[in-house]
C-alpha cells in the first residue's frame, strides 16, 4: 500500500528545545547534524520554543518550500502538544495525520537529567524511529458522528441537581437517575451551612421544585444504571427503576385510573404496621413500610419498601379511589439515549467505628457529624433540641473530635484531608453556643484548614463566640458506666501536657468515602478512579470535570472531597462542557480504526469475537461474506489487526507496515 | 552554636541561658540512625500528640514522645540522649497502634536508649535490672511476699521459669555476655560508685 510512497517520501525534522528542558542535557547541533544523515530527510531545524508562534510557522513555511510529505517534531510528549503540531502541519498545507511526534522530553531529558550523552544518542534514536513512521504516514479523514441532543445526570445531590437544572435551560432534554426516593441528597441532610448559616433546606428545596418542575428534566427517582453501551455522542443507557409500589397521577392516568395517582396524603403511612428505621434520620426515627423520606421530598410520591412489607394490605384500602398502591409492582427496565453523561454520585460517612479507641457505636454520647445535624435541626427526630443518647438530657460540655479517620496512614483510616470537616465543626461550635445557655464547644483540632471565601473570618467569629480550642489529635475516649459520661484523652500539645476532659458528648468529624455505589457505576461508563477510589479527572488543573472517556463527565463529591460551593461550581463546569457536543451537534473521532482489506478477508469472522467493543461484524458484499467495522465504536485498539491469519484488517495510523519500520529503524540503526 | 554569656552568679547564667535552636545544634546523622535503628520514618511525624495523649507515663511525669519524635527530626541528640525523661517509656506499644501516620514511636525511643547507651547514658536502675537478670533471669526475681500470694492462688511457689529450673540461666548469661551487657553494667556503675 505505502511502497511507492516511500520513495517519494520528504521529510522536514523540527527539534525542539524547550528553553533548557532539553537543551540543558541534549546535544542538539549533535541531533540536528545527525537528523540530516538520515533517509528522506530533506530539511532540519531548531528552535528554543516550536510550540511558539514562530516555532509553527517553521513547520508550515517549510512544507510549502520543500514541498514535504511528512512532519516529525522532537519535543515534549503528544499528550501536551499533538494537537498543536497538527494544526501546524494544516497550516502548511499537509494533512494533520503526516505528523510524528518524537518525544525527547518526558521521556528523555527528563529522566536522564545526569546522563547527557547517552541522552543524546537516545534523542537519535528516537529522531530515527519517528522518521521511519512518518515516511509511511498517509492523508486520513477523521470521521464525524452525530451527538443525541439529550443528556443524563446520575446523582440527584445538589451537585447532580445543578448540572440537570443547567443543561435544561440550556435547552437539553437532561435524564436526571437518582437511587433513592428523592432528590436532595446529603444536603438536604445538613441543617446550617457554613459559612453564611443559611438553613440547608430552604435554599435547596426550591432548586428541587424547580428540577421537578422544568419540562427539560425527566427525573427518575429510585432508579438505578443497569449498562452502559455505546460511545460519546450515543450512549445507549439501561436503567433499573426499582419496584417503588406507588404510581404517580401520570402513571396512574397511563393505566385508566382518571385522577388517581399518589398525592402524598400519607393516610397509607398512618395504617401501615410495619415500623423501620430511617435512613434519612440516620435509624433515629422510624419510618413505616411505605413512606416518605421527610416532608418535603421531591417527587412527594410515596415509596412501598417491599424487604419490610408484609403485603397486609391496609394501605391499598386506606388509599381508596386513587388507587395509587400496587403491591405487586415488579423492577422495570428502559433504556434511553443520551449524548452526554454526568457522574455526581456523591459520597457517604466512613465507618467511624472502625476506629475502637473512639468507642463509636460502643459509647452511646459519641455521635458522627451527621448524626448531630440531624439532632440540631429542627425539622429532624428531636425538634432541633441536641439532647445526649444515653439519657434524653441536653448535653453542656462537648467535644469535637476532628481528623477523625482523615489524614490518617494506617489501614483504618483515609490518607486524604475530607475537606468541609473543619469548616462544619466550627458551624457545629456555633450551633451550641445559640441554642444551649451555658453550652461550651471544645475542637480537638490538628490545624484548622479554613481556605475558602468568608472561611478564616468565619473561624474568627467562632473563637470570639466562645469555642475552645485544643491543638491535639484525640488518643482515646472511655465512659464513665455509670454517668455515661465521656473522658477525652489527647494532648494539648501547645502545652506540651496530656489531659483528661470530662465531656457530656463526643462528636466524630468522621471522614468521607466514596459511596457505595460509585465503584460499579464508574465501572459501567469506563471511567477510572485514583488509589482512594475517587473517581479520576482527566486532568487535576486544566480538566477537572472531564475524564478520560470521551463524553463523561464528574460533578462533586465523587471526584474528590469539597464542599457545597464548590460542588456546584464543578456542577456548573461540567453541565458546561457535557453541553458542547450536544451544541456542535456532531463530534469529531479520531480516524485510528480499523479498515477491512476486502480482497483479503476471508470472511472468517474470527476477529468479531476479539473485538472488545463490539465494533466489528460479518456483512454480504458482492456475493461474499466479508468483515465492516463501525467506525464509531472502533477505539484502535489492533487487537483485530494483530490476529486477522489473513492480513486483512488496516490499522490506520497504526498499520503493520508503518510499526515494522519503526522497529527495523531502530533495530538496524538506520542501516535499512 | 549558643553564644556564651558569663555571668559570676551560676543560677542566673542558667537562667539567661540562650536557648535559641542553632543549625549547628543539629545533627542530621541522628535522625537517619534513629530510623535506621528503630526502623520507622521518624519524619513524617505531624505532631498531633495522639502518642502523648495514649501514653501510661505522661500523665505522670514529664516524658512527653512528642518532643523526642520532634527532637528526632530536628537532629537534637545531644538533648534527646541526656534527658533523663527517655528512659520513662513502658514500652507498652499504645502510641504505635494508634499513631495516625502509622509511624513507631516507641521504637524510635528505643532506638534512642541504644545510642545513649553506647554513650553510657543510662540510668542506674536500668544497670542493676540487668545485673539481676544477669543473676536471676529476672528484671524483677521472686520474693517471699510473691511466694505467699502465688500459693494462696493455688499456684507454685515458683513460676516456670529459670526460677524453677536454674539449669536455663546460662543460656541467658551467655546471651548477656554475648552483647558485653552485664560487662558494661558493672562496669559503669563501678565508674559511677
Amino acid at each position: 500500500m505505502a511502497e511507492d510512497k516511500y520513495k517519494e517520501a520528504r521529510i522536514g525534522v523540527f527539534l525542539c528545545h524547550c528553553g533548557t528542558n532539553i537543551a540543558g542535557t541534549i546535544d542538539i547541533d549533535a541531533v540536528r547534524e545527525y537528523a540530516k544523515t538520515i533517509p528522506n530527510v530533506v530539511v532540519v531545524d531548531n528552535y528554543a520554543y516550536m510550540c511558539s508562534t514562530p516555532g509553527q510557522n517553521k513547520i508550515a513555511d517549510a512544507i510549502k518550500e520543500q514541498n514535504l510529505t511528512g512532519i516529525v517534531v522532537a519535543a515534549c510528549t503528544p499528550r501536551l502538544h499533538e494537537p498543536t503540531f497538527r494544526n501546524a502541519t494544516a497550516a502548511g498545507g499537509l494533512n494533520p495525520f503526516r505528523f510524528e511526534m518524537a518525544n525527547i522530553r518526558d521521556q528523555n531529558s527528563w529522566v536522564h537529567m545526569h546522563q547527557p550523552e547517552e541522552a543524546t544518542e537516545k534523542a537519535k534514536d528516537a529522531v530515527r524511529i519517528a522518521v521511519a513512521k512518518a515516511s509511511l504516514l498517509e492523508d486520513l479523514i477523521p470521521k464525524s458522528v452525530p451527538v443525541e441532543k439529550t443528556a443524563m445526570v446520575v446523582g440527584g445531590g445538589v451537585g447532580g441537581m445543578q448540572a440537570a437544572l443547567d443543561l435544561a435551560d440550556a435547552g437539553i432534554k437532561t435524564y436526571l437517575v437518582e437511587k433513592s426516593p428523592t432528590i436532595g441528597g446529603r444536603m438536604s441532610q445538613l441543617d446550617k451551612t457554613f459559612p453564611t448559616l443559611d438553613c440547608s433546606q430552604c435554599i435547596l428545596t426550591p432548586k428541587m421544585v424547580d428540577v421537578y418542575r422544568n419540562k427539560n428534566i425527566e427525573l427518575l427517582t429510585y432508579t438505578e444504571v443497569e449498562a452502559v453501551e455505546g460511545y460519546i455522542g450515543n450512549f445507549d443507557v439501561t436503567l433499573r427503576k426499582k419496584a417503588r409500589g406507588v404510581l404517580t397521577p401520570a402513571e396512574a392516568e397511563a393505566r385508566g385510573i382518571v385522577g388517581g395517582g399518589c398525592t402524598g396524603c400519607g393516610d397509607c403511612a398512618e395504617v401501615c404496621p410495619v415500623i423501620k428505621p430511617n435512613p434519612f434520620e440516620l435509624g433515629m426515627a422510624p419510618r413505616k413500610a411505605i413512606y416518605i423520606y421527610h416532608p418535603q421530598v421531591s417527587p412527594l410520591i410515596y415509596t412501598v419498601d417491599f424487604d419490610s412489607c408484609v403485603k397486609c394490605g391496609l394501605c391499598v384500602e386506606s388509599c381508596g379511589d386513587k388507587k395509587a398502591i400496587d403491591l405487586d409492582a415488579k423492577d422495570e427496565l428502559i433504556t434511553v439515549k443520551v449524548g452526554t453523561a454526568i457522574l455526581a454520585l456523591g459520597y457517604d460517612i466512613y465507618p467511624i467505628e472502625k476506629k475502637f479507641e473512639w468507642g463509636y457505636k460502643n459509647y452511646d454520647n459519641v455521635i458522627t457529624s451527621l448524626e448531630f445535624e440531624r439532632l440540631i435541626c429542627a425539622s429532624g427526630p428531636t425538634g432541633g433540641h441536641l439532647i445526649r443518647p444515653s439519657d434524653g438530657e441536653t448535653p453542656k460540655r462537648i467535644a469535637f473530635v476532628l481528623c477523625a479517620g482523615s489524614r490518617d496512614n494506617t489501614d483504618t483510616g483515609k490518607p486524604y484531608c475530607s475537606r468541609f470537616c473543619c469548616m462544619y465543626s466550627l458551624k457545629h461550635a456555633h450551633q451550641i453556643i445559640e441554642k444551649i445557655p451555658g453550652a461550651v464547644p471544645y475542637i480537638f483540632y490538628m490545624d484548622i484548614r479554613s481556605f475558602g471565601k468568608m472561611y478564616e473570618e468565619f473561624y474568627y467569629r467562632i473563637q470570639n463566640e466562645g469555642a475552645k480550642f485544643i491543638r491535639g489529635r484525640v488518643a482515646n475516649i472511655t465512659e464513665d458506666p455509670v454517668t455515661k459520661n465521656l473522658h477525652v484523652n489527647a494532648e494539648d500539645t501547645l502545652l506540651g501536657r496530656p489531659i483528661d476532659m470530662e465531656v457530656d458528648m463526643v462528636v466524630l468529624a468522621a471522614a468521607i468515602q466514596p459511596s457505595a455505589e460509585t465503584e460499579k457505576t464508574r465501572r459501567l461508563f469506563g471511567v477510572s478512579c485514583s488509589q482512594d477510589g475517587w473517581l479520576l479527572e482527566a486532568h487535576p488543573k486544566l480538566n477537572p470535570c472531564g475524564t478520560t472517556t470521551a463524553g463523561v463527565y464528574l460533578a462533586g463529591v465523587c471526584q474528590g472531597p469539597k464542599d457545597i460551593p464548590d460542588t456546584v461550581a464543578q456542577a456548573e463546569g461540567a453541565a458546561s462542557a457535557a453541553s458542547i457536543p450536544i451544541h456542535k451537534g456532531e463530534v469529531e473521532l479520531e480516524p485510528y480504526f480499523a479498515v477491512c482489506l476486502e480482497d483479503k478477508c476471508a470472511g472468517c469472522g474470527m476477529c468479531v469475537y476479539q473485538c472488545p467493543y463490539s465494533a466489528l461484524s460479518l456483512v454480504e458484499k458482492d456475493g461474499r461474506t466479508v468483515m465492516h467495522v463501525t467506525e464509531a465504536k472502533c477505539k484502535g485498539c489492533g487487537t483485530c489487526g494483530g490476529f486477522c491469519p489473513g492480513g486483512a484488517i488496516w490499522m490506520q495510523h497504526f498499520a503493520s507496515p508503518q510499526i515494522v519500520a519503526q522497529i527495523d529503524a531502530f533495530l538496524l540503526g538506520g542501516e535499512q | 552554636m549558643a553564644v556564651k554569656k558569663d555571668y559570676k552568679d551560676q543560677k542566673l547564667a542558667e537562667k539567661l541561658r540562650d536557648r535559641k535552636y542553632y543549625i549547628p545544634d543539629s545533627n542530621p546523622e541522628f535522625l537517619k540512625e534513629v530510623e535506621k535503628i528503630g526502623q520507622t520514618p521518624a519524619h513524617m511525624c505531624y505532631q498531633c500528640g495522639t502518642c502523648t495523649g495514649s501514653c501510661p507515663s505522661a500523665p505522670r511525669s514529664s516524658y512527653r514522645i512528642r518532643l523526642f519524635m520532634r527532637k528526632a527530626v530536628l537532629g537534637l541528640e545531644e538533648e534527646a540522649l541526656t534527658d533523663p525523661d527517655l528512659w520513662l517509656c513502658t514500652t507498652c506499644y499504645s502510641c504505635t497502634d494508634r499513631c495516625p501516620r502509622d509511624l513507631a514511636p516507641t521504637d524510635a525511643i528505643m532506638a534512642m536508649r541504644n545510642l545513649a547507651f553506647k554513650r553510657d547514658i543510662v540510668p542506674r536502675n536500668f544497670l542493676q535490672t540487668v545485673q539481676l537478670i544477669y543473676k536471676s533471669g529476672h528484671g524483677v526475681p521472686n520474693n517471699d511476699a510473691n511466694r505467699a500470694a502465688r500459693k494462696k492462688l493455688g499456684l507454685d511457689e515458683e513460676p516456670e521459669t529459670t526460677h524453677k529450673y536454674p539449669e536455663y540461666l546460662p543460656g541467658i548469661q551467655k546471651i548477656l555476655d554475648h552483647y558485653k551487657l552485664k560487662e558494661n553494667a558493672d562496669r559503669i556503675l563501678a565508674e559511677g560508685a
